[in-house]
Formats: structure tokens, C-alpha cells, sequence
């Protein structure tokens, strides 16, 4: 009678794949974020930044700040009205929208036309992904990360190869050690 | 049917893409986006990075720091933003102090007023050279809040919690403002509208933005990236990016 060892592998492969399942949201979220984040030295990972010089003409009455106001946002064909109207000084009268910024100069009719448009879901993404939100967020990201160790753990046995985990696996898992830990010797960091 | 090491599992079929042909691909992929995307971004404004090379400041130090390259704005640089509404700014100025006080934008801007030109170098290594700037000296906040003799640090806190530290001598050079205009222009809402701080002489994320606060401290408190293995002083000229 020949004897039947206990496989570990099939639990493993179960729990790798539900696992995965259950990571492959996070995933999404911080490889896209993460690819977002560490090129922000290129660009504004969360707005489309502008800014834009308008010329609305002359003002009647460039003191009264509700009467700027309302000539500027007429003549831009705004709808909303400013969060706030605020004047700084006798040449700057601030009108403050979400994400929007209009700076008025209400004695010569020059208006510096500001803002930012939120990019879509990215915005969200590097919120979570830099952790902005702290608190409860800490203990998904906690989570998700130890899953993340789980699956990379569990992958390394999951499939048998010709010489087991030792062999092509060996090699690639020494090469993915060896990557960061050369690049931080060779960097002095 | 009960699923074992036996079992064909569709992890173990034969891929439609064999892996070398995929490697092969990826390979080629990144080649190319080093190629055109790097390349193009890194020669960016050269022959103005070669020229400032070559400047020296006037205490010696070269004009431009080790590493670092031209572009002619400033670059947003991310950071959760604040309110970029003047009428809702308030700086506190508070800590190791005798008088702490709050003020307004409108109080800002009754106190003396500075326009200076500085150069200003982000960790990221990129620089900008000449940029024009107006602001309230921080030395003057300092003076009206009457440090007390025991603060060695200031921290600059901003929007959401964030925080920079500086040493306090460093802090109370001439040139370290809390800015509200920028170019001549009012400061732009990804720069921090409507206040942030300016510390030329340090890398720029200790010039927090969407600032809320000046604390004057006894202690160092390292700020939010100085926890994050940025180094706690940032002396471009001297490389300080990392702890």
C-alpha cells in the first residue's frame, strides 16, 4: 500500500486565489496611484492645473465689490456664485469658487483666471495611497499589505517546477532581492 | 472533482504569449519609453542649467546646487490642498512664545511688506532661478510674538496636518517669508493659495503650503516628510535630500 503524503499546495493555491481576489481592487488603486505619485516632479498627479490672463473691460463702479463681482462673472458667463468675494487691495478683489479662482482688477479690467480640475479617480487613488486620510485607512492599507506578503509567500510554492521552488525560481526570486538591495548599496543611501 | 497537485489547473496551461516573447516585448517597451520620455524631460532647458552651473552666489556657494536642473516655474508639486479662500486664512503664531497671536489675510497684508527675488530648489532636482515673491519676513511675525529665549525650532503647519521644520536661526534669515504673491501675481492655488512660507536657502518642501500656523519650539519636531526619511535639515548645497 503506498502511502499518501498531505499536500499543503491545493490550500495553498485556494488561498493565494481568494487572496488575490480580494487584493486585486487595492491593486488597482495603488499601482495606478503609485505610477501617479512617483512622477510628481513631471506633473500634478490629483488637478489639471491653469491659469489664463481675461480682459472683462472697464468696470462702472471698480470700489463696489458685489457690483465687480457681478459685471466680471456676467461677462465670463458664470453661473455659480463666488464662495466668497474678497478684496485684498483697491487693485485686487478676489472671487473664490470651488477650484476656481478669479483675481480681479477691477481699476483696469484685467482678470487672472485660476484653477484646478480634479483628475478623475486619481485624485481619489493618491488620496488612500499617500494615506491623506489616516486613521481608519491605516488599518486597510496594513491589511492589504500583508496580503501582499501572503501572495508573494505563497506564490513562490504554489506551482511545482521541474526542481521545485529551487532552479528559474530561485533565480528570479534572488534577482527581485537583489534589485532594491543592490540599488541601495550602490546608491550609498 | 476534487482539485490536487495533479489537477490541471489553468495557471498550467500553456500560455498563448510564451515568456520569453513577453520579456522580449516589455523589454523593448521600456527602451523606447526611456528613450523618448526620459530623454526629453531630462535635456529640457540644458543649455540654461550648463550657464547657471557656471554663476556663483555671493558668499560663494554655486548658484545652482549639486544635481539640480533649470525649469522656469515653479512645478505644483502635489500636497493635499487647503482652502485657497483669503478670507478664510488665519495664521496662528504661537508656541515658545511671549505674545501669540492670530492674524488674517488683511492683517498680513498691513504688515511691512517684502519683494524679493530668490532661486528656490525642490528635492525632486529640479530648481528655478529667479523667482520674485512678496511676503511678510517671519522675523517680523517672530518679533511681534515675542520669542521667548528657549525656542531653537520653528514648524510650519499647513492644510491637513502637515508640518516642516526649520532651525530657528535658519528661520529668521531675511530672505524666509510667509508669501502671498508670486511673480507679481497672487499666489496660485496648486502653490498654496493663499499663503505658504518661503525658505529659499533649504529644499523646497520645508516652504509648506496652505499655511496655517507658526510654531516656535524648544524640541525639533520633525515635520511630515522628515518623517519619511527626508533629511531633517535640507541643505540643498550640501545634498541633505535623505536621512
Amino acid at each position: 500500500m503506498v502511502k499518501k503524503g498531505i499536500s499543503l499546495r491545493p490550500w495553498l493555491r485556494a488561498f493565494h486565489r481568494d487572496a488575490g481576489y480580494l487584493a486585486v481592487g487595492l491593486t488597482l488603486v495603488y499601482a495606478i496611484s503609485g505610477l501617479a505619485v512617483n512622477h510628481i516632479a513631471d506633473w500634478d498627479p490629483n488637478f489639471r492645473n491653469y491659469e489664463k490672463l481675461v480682459e472683462v473691460g472697464a468696470l462702472a463702479n471698480p470700489a463696489d465689490d458685489n457690483a465687480v463681482s457681478l459685471a466680471v462673472t456676467e461677462r465670463l458667463a458664470i453661473t455659480d456664485a463666488p464662495r466668497e468675494v474678497y478684496r485684498a487691495a483697491p487693485d485686487q478683489l478676489d472671487l473664490v469658487f470651488e477650484h476656481r479662482t478669479l483675481h480681479v482688477n477691477p481699476l483696469n479690467g484685467h482678470v487672472i483666471d485660476e484653477g484646478q480640475k480634479p483628475r478623475f479617480l486619481l485624485r481619489a487613488a493618491n488620496f488612500l495611497h499617500l494615506n491623506r486620510g489616516k486613521t481608519a485607512w491605516k488599518y486597510f492599507a496594513d491589511a492589504y499589505a500583508a496580503a501582499l506578503l501572503f501572495l508573494a509567500i505563497s506564490g513562490i510554492f504554489m506551482l511545482p517546477g521541474r526542481r521545485g521552488i529551487l532552479g528559474r525560481g530561485a533565480i528570479f526570486v534572488g534577482i527581485g532581492i537583489a534589485i532594491p538591495v543592490l540599488y541601495v548599496t550602490l546608491t550609498g543611501t | 472533482m476534487r482539485n490536487t497537485d495533479k489537477d490541471p489547473s489553468p495557471l498550467l496551461v500553456r500560455p498563448s504569449m510564451e515568456r520569453r516573447t513577453f520579456l522580449r516585448g516589455a523589454l523593448a517597451a521600456g527602451a523606447v519609453i526611456t528613450a523618448f520620455g526620459g530623454g526629453a524631460y531630462v535635456l529640457a532647458d540644458e543649455a540654461e542649467t550648463e550657464k547657471a552651473r557656471a554663476q556663483t552666489k555671493p558668499d560663494g556657494r554655486p548658484r545652482l546646487p549639486p544635481r539640480q536642473y533649470l525649469l522656469k516655474s515653479l512645478r505644483p508639486m502635489g500636497g493635499t490642498e487647503g482652502d485657497a479662500s483669503p478670507g478664510a486664512f488665519r495664521l496662528k503664531v504661537y508656541g515658545e512664545v511671549d505674545a501669540p497671536f492670530e492674524i488674517d489675510f488683511a492683517e498680513l497684508l498691513k504688515m511691512p511688506q517684502i519683494e524679493q527675488v530668490c532661486d528656490v530648489h525642490c528635492v525632486t532636482r529640479w530648481s528655478m532661478l529667479d523667482a520674485a515673491w512678496t511676503g511678510v519676513r517671519v522675523s517680523d511675525l517672530a518679533a511681534r510674538a515675542k520669542v521667548k529665549p528657549t525656542a531653537r525650532h520653528v514648524i510650519f503647519e499647513a492644510a491637513y496636518g502637515y508640518t516642516s521644520n526649520v532651525l530657528l536661526r535658519e528661520a529668521m534669515a531675511p530672505n524666509v517669508l510667509v508669501a502671498h504673491r508670486h511673480e507679481g501675481k497672487p499666489l496660485g492655488r496648486p502653490h498654496g493659495a493663499p499663503v505658504r512660507a518661503l525658505v529659499p536657502d533649504l529644499y523646497f518642501w520645508k516652504s509648506a503650503k496652505w499655511l496655517t500656523g507658526i510654531r516656535f519650539s524648544a524640541v525639533d519636531r520633525p515635520g511630515y516628510w522628515e518623517l519619511r526619511g527626508y533629511s531633517n535639515h535640507a541643505d540643498p548645497w550640501k545634498e541633505e535630500r535623505y536621512s
